[in-house]
């Protein structure tokens, strides 16, 4: 397997900073500056006290109220400023970590989803896209509250040194207390977290089983265990709430204990007139004031954690394997779609070998339901063969680009999904080719479908198609599949949830829509099968007899329980 | 599309508080002592400030250092007490806050599970788990975060003016030059958060919409060549959230700059105030300080409370939808016909279990699905129904079970009937736990044994840890035939004597629909049967076949019958399906 490139999770973080490096520049600028005017307020409050207050000098009050609201102007526009930036450049690196990552999985060469369900790979593209933007946030922050600390610092020194020391030494260890607190918290409230997700894990999985729940009479049931479950979901709230009360209560007292020796070193040498008075006002609301940033550094710093581990996450999709080289072969034009398998290995086939002359209409059956997957896969070069070759004209399907195989061979697998839009929007998908379209819907009977929806092909399919039953999801589906007329088209199992009589109007329709060109359908239905040129059976991992559906029916036993029943 | 649902009810304000109140009402002595511990608490972090202005009026006065010990030990005692008593307050309120809207969850869940599914199926299913999920969890965090952070900002903003006004009440006066800037700004701020959260709510959801669509059906989207458009319209709904995200941080940026200016107006005011007071001998330095801190102090608090205002209109409109439902009457008991039976059936009832009469149905006035539809079935009877797309079987099934009401006629059951349809669900939790919940007393042999019956025991035995597995969302992932195999092994463990199956084996593939017959079979031996054949296989091994055609009962017999009789509608699909079976 080829590695589309080495990335690791610092690249993709580096990537979203130097990506966004001017936003990110004027973020923590701007807010060094609202942290300055942060911690200027108090200390004009102590200036105006000082030289206004206690001097009754009107002019100076209006000097220095003038200088209060100059104050004030500036830290709230820079606030607003450096959000904004902060703001947008974390949703921009995150955007564009989440279309590498859309990119990535589309990639023609896949891979991408190997081990992971879609649901895991949506939450890497929206959860951990959004953490990894917000590096630019926690960075911003961090250095913006490193030049708050040290205005601060500088204007307290100012002040006093020996006051100016107590609070710089003080606030350190204070804020180090506060992270041992929560530390047991932290763990705490994880698992009172995985208690309560349970709970509403509960009753949403209840709530999606509704019907079935309905059907046997189980709703009492139900509720009485969601009941319990809610009632130790609360108990485990409650350990939680607890224990974060105690800790909001325990840095409230801190807190004020660390005022009040401020309040005591200040008084003390105001007293013995080393400073004045407005200057211990200050001294006390600086102090205060401090532990602001200190605090968003911590918290940047658990940012900084929760983006790296996002970022690991990230880039482990971004690195992953592909599931099939690319390739620089042709395939000729026009494709005439004579298909050879020659002594293909993979998962269950073991040398299997089939050819389909161009323009025949071939029927598949495996009684093993692996063995079809494994083909189908191999054809669209989802996957590629461990030995053996699959050649389209003679020219081996590994050696073309996957999206340029996939031009020409249209492989429809049995779970195929459908798309928000229209019905029409769906089948026209790869084709736009409107008359071919209905020609399509009407072999495959999605006419009638549509017919029945309240805006015919113009309605909107919700949720996918998962309004549609799982009958009508097959029709609409095989439409597109027929729409998209490609040289070669394979289609699994089509028709497993239609109706007897009308799967009998597709595999008429089927064949004389395909009539003259390369056409394989892998089921196990009779009435598809009997319009089939031509029959193989794979068992084992390879052929084992072929025929017309009758002669089968007649000659082979297996063939008639697999078929047949 | 979703535009003529009806939503299921949503409370209005009179309903919501009355609601609140009553959950509330057993817990009232807790409230109380709640708001009186919190109260306690902020005031001894009030106290700070004037012992701080007392610390200034000492040093002013300029007596010795050693003075200043009692102030600074009272502040040191004001720290603890504090501390102590936000601790209990805080655990209180969260003790009330979980407590009621724990039981208000379990309220709603129970009503929810009970809701008719017709109402379910009307008001579309998305806004029933939207609601159980999306606006149970805004609650939650309302009740977790903001109830808590609200409650003590209010307290300090309310003790801090109180503070103030006892300091002079000429500071208060001064202080309350904010409150028009401050009330201005949150109504400018309301109308335009609350659609733009709305808003940026619905992008948010159409962009997992749209990644789970094209992640989930990325092979789908590799296949058809279609990577470029879905990649754009990838890159246009990620590009609307990031606009929105904007548009949020400069109105919030907006918002709090107003608020700024209510601050510099307010200290300034409070400034002066003290100027003119202190010069005319009103008050002291230490008190024009302890007022203007004060007044500092009230900053954060305010600023919390004000930005939480949105967040309580958010959790409000979830509250309304969660009462909404909490709120309805349990559903009346089974009422099935539409008109009572006319006197009718009395006759033969121990030979019928199941007795249909001129059953009429029209989802849509005028366009009638079913057409008079008369149908007995025997005790113990399995019956197939055939028909062609759009006969009309899904339907009746519906009906008997009582999913739906008829528009006319009579369906006359005793008690009620189980429904299987093709919608499998495996419950999360163990694969025990899954069974369990058509039986909950049943013991694991009971469970095992109901496995065994419709031929999972096997399978089941052999997961990593049995019947302790864990199943469903998040844990072992099974095949979509042993899905359905769970499912028929719950029908056993439930035990109706009558039960409907709808396509139950439609899904499984080829392969794997003969096994899911076979269990199918297995599972309702001994029981009323009405069977929806999608395979005609299944109507072969039925007792009886119904065939509908276009809403009427058009032959009746059984599979041998119906085949031989000559241009009959079962015989042609029975022709049409086994194709060439006599070539």
């Amino acid at each position: 397997m080829n590695h589309p490139e080495n990335v690791s999770g610092r690249a993709v973080l580096r990537r979203a900073v130097t990506g966004q490096w001017r936003r990110v520049a004027a973020a923590a600028a701007l807010g060094a500056g609202h942290q300055a005017g942060e911690a200027l307020v108090p200390v004009l409050v102590g200036v105006v006290i000082d030289r206004a207050v206690a001097t009754s000098d009107g002019a100076a009050l209006g000097r220095w109220l003038l200088v209060l609201a100059v104050v004030f102007a500036g830290l709230s526009t820079s606030y607003r400023l450096s959000a904004r930036a902060t703001e947008a450049a974390s949703e921009r690196a995150a955007h564009a970590v989440r279309i590498a990552l859309v990119r990535r999985v589309l990639d023609p060469r896949g891979g991408a989803e190997t081990g992971r369900l879609p649901g895991a790979l949506v939450n890497i593209a929206t959860g951990d896209a959004r953490r990894v933007g917000l590096v630019n946030w926690a960075l911003a922050g961090a250095v913006a509250a490193v030049c708050g600390l040290v205005v601060g610092a500088v204007a307290l020194l100012r002040v006093s040194v020996p006051l100016g020391l107590v609070v710089l030494l003080g606030a350190p260890p204070l804020l180090w207390l506060s992270h041992v607190l929560s530390k047991p918290l932290e763990r705490r409230s994880e698992a009172e977290q995985e208690q309560a997700a349970r709970a509403s894990g509960l009753a949403a999985d209840l709530v999606a089983g509704l019907r079935v729940l309905k059907g046997i009479g189980a709703e009492p049931t139900a509720v009485e265990r969601y009941r319990r479950t809610s009632r130790l979901s609360l108990a485990a709230t409650l350990r939680a709430a607890r224990a974060e009360a105690w800790q909001g209560g325990a840095m409230l007292t801190l807190t004020g204990l660390f005022i009040a020796l401020v309040a005591l070193v200040g008084g003390r040498l105001a007293a013995q007139g080393d400073i004045s008075v407005g200057e211990l006002v200050a001294a006390v609301g600086l102090a205060q004031l401090l532990l602001s940033p200190l605090m968003i550094l911590s918290f940047c710093s658990a940012e900084f954690a929760q983006a790296r581990a996002s970022a690991g996450r990230v880039a482990e999709v971004l690195g992953a394997p592909h599931a099939v080289a690319g390739g620089s072969g042709a395939l000729p034009v026009p494709v005439r779609g004579e298909l050879r398998v020659s002594g293909v290995t993979l998962g269950p086939l073991r040398g299997l070998s089939l050819t389909v002359r161009p323009g025949e209409l071939l029927g598949v059956v495996t009684p093993d339901p692996a063995a079809a997957s494994a083909l189908v896969r191999c054809l669209g070069r989802e996957a590629d063969p461990d030995a053996g070759t699959v050649r389209l004209d003679g020219v081996d399907l590994t050696s073309v680009e996957p999206a340029e195989v996939r031009a020409s061979v249209v492989v429809a697998a049995h779970d195929a999904d459908l798309f928000e839009g229209t019905l029409l929007e769906n089948v026209l998908a790869s084709s736009g080719d409107r008359p071919g379209a209905d020609r399509a819907l009407a072999a495959a009977t999605a006419d009638e479908v549509a017919a029945a929806l309240p805006a015919g092909v113009d309605t909107v399919l919700d949720e996918r198609g998962r309004s549609l039953s799982g009958g009508q999801r097959q029709r609409v589906a095989l439409a597109r599949a027929l729409a998209a007329d490609a040289p070669v088209l394979v289609v699994h199992d089509p028709t497993t949830a239609v109706d007897a009589v009308t799967e009998a109007r597709i595999a008429e329709g089927l064949r004389d829509l395909r009539r003259g060109r390369t056409t394989i359908v892998i089921a196990t239905s009779p009435a598809l099968l009997a319009t089939a040129d031509r029959v193989v059976i794979v068992e084992d991992g390879d052929v084992r007899a072929e025929g017309t559906h009758a002669e089968l029916v007649r000659d082979h036993a297996a063939y008639r329980a697999a078929v047949l029943g | 599309m979703s535009a003529a649902r009806d939503l299921l009810p949503v409370a209005p304000a009179a309903r919501i508080r009355a609601v609140v109140r009553e959950l509330l009402r057993p817990r009232r002595g807790a409230a109380l002592t709640a708001f009186a511990l919190l109260t306690a608490a902020t005031g001894a972090g009030l106290l700070t400030a004037p012992l701080l202005g007392r610390v200034v009026d000492l040093v002013a006065e300029g007596r010795p250092a050693g003075a200043l010990t009692v102030p600074v030990a009272a502040i040191a005692l004001a720290a603890v007490a504090q501390g102590v008593l936000t601790g209990f307050g805080v655990s209180l309120v969260a003790r009330l806050g979980e407590g009621v809207l724990a039981a208000l969850r379990e309220r709603f869940v129970d009503r929810a599970l009970r809701l008719p599914l017709e109402e379910v199926e009307r008001a579309g299913s998305g806004d029933l788990t939207s609601r159980v999920t999306n606006d149970v969890s805004v609650v939650a965090e309302a009740v977790r975060n903001a109830l808590p952070q609200l409650a003590r900002s209010v307290l300090t903003i309310g003790l801090t003016l109180v503070a103030m006004l006892v300091l002079d009440w000429r500071f208060l006066l001064a202080a309350l030059v904010a409150v028009p800037i401050q009330l201005h700004t949150v109504r400018w701020y309301v109308r335009r958060a609350v659609p733009l959260y709305a808003e940026q709510r619905v992008a948010a959801g159409a962009q997992q919409q749209q990644q789970l669509g094209t992640v989930g059906g990325a092979a789908t989207v590799r296949a058809f060549g279609l990577a470029d458009e879905h990649l754009r319209l990838v890159t246009r709904r990620s590009e609307t959230v990031v606009e929105l995200a904007l548009r949020g941080i400069r109105l919030l940026t907006r918002f709090y700059s107003r608020l700024n200016l209510a601050e510099f107006a307010g200290l300034a005011a409070v400034l002066a105030t003290g100027f003119v007071l202190v010069r005319n001998g009103s008050v002291s330095i230490g008190t024009a300080t302890a007022a203007a801190l004060y007044f500092h102090g009230l900053f954060t608090p305010i600023n919390i409370a004000l930005g939480l205002v949105d967040d309580a209109q958010a959790s409000l409109a979830s509250l309304a939808r969660l009462v909404g439902v909490a709120d309805l009457p349990e559903p009346p008991g089974a009422a099935r016909a539409a008109d009572e039976p006319a006197g009718e059936p009395a006759d033969g009832r121990d030979k019928v279990a199941l007795a249909v009469r001129g059953l009429r149905h029209a989802y849509v006035p005028g366009h009638e699905v079913l057409r008079g539809v008369d149908l007995d079935i025997a005790p113990g009877e399995r019956v197939a129904l055939v028909g062609a797309s759009g006969a009309g079987k899904t339907t009746l099934a519906k009906l008997v079970v009582g999913i739906h009401r008829p528009s006319g006629g009579t369906i006359d059951v005793p008690g009620r009937v189980a429904l299987i349809t093709q919608e499998v669900h495996v419950f999360a939790g163990t694969l025990a736990e899954d069974l369990r919940l058509a039986r909950p007393d049943a013991d694991d042999e009971a469970l095992l044994a109901a496995l065994d019956r419709v031929g999972a025991r096997e399978w089941a035995l052999a997961l990593p840890e049995g019947l302790a597995t864990v199943v469903g969302e998040g844990g072992h992932r099974l095949t979509a035939a042993q899905a359905q195999q769970l499912a028929l092994a719950r029908l056993v463990l439930a035990d109706p004597p009558v039960v409907v199956l709808d396509e139950a084996t439609a899904e499984a593939g080829s392969a794997g629909a003969r096994v899911l017959e076979t269990a199918a079979v297995r599972a309702v031996e001994g029981r009323t049967a009405l069977v929806v054949a999608h395979r005609l296989t299944q109507a072969a091994s039925a007792d009886r076949v119904v065939v509908l055609n276009s809403g009427h009962v058009v032959e009746t017999g059984t599979h041998a019958e119906l085949v031989a009789r000559p241009g009959g509608r079962y015989a042609a699909l029975w022709e049409a399906w086994s194709g060439t079976r006599r070539a």
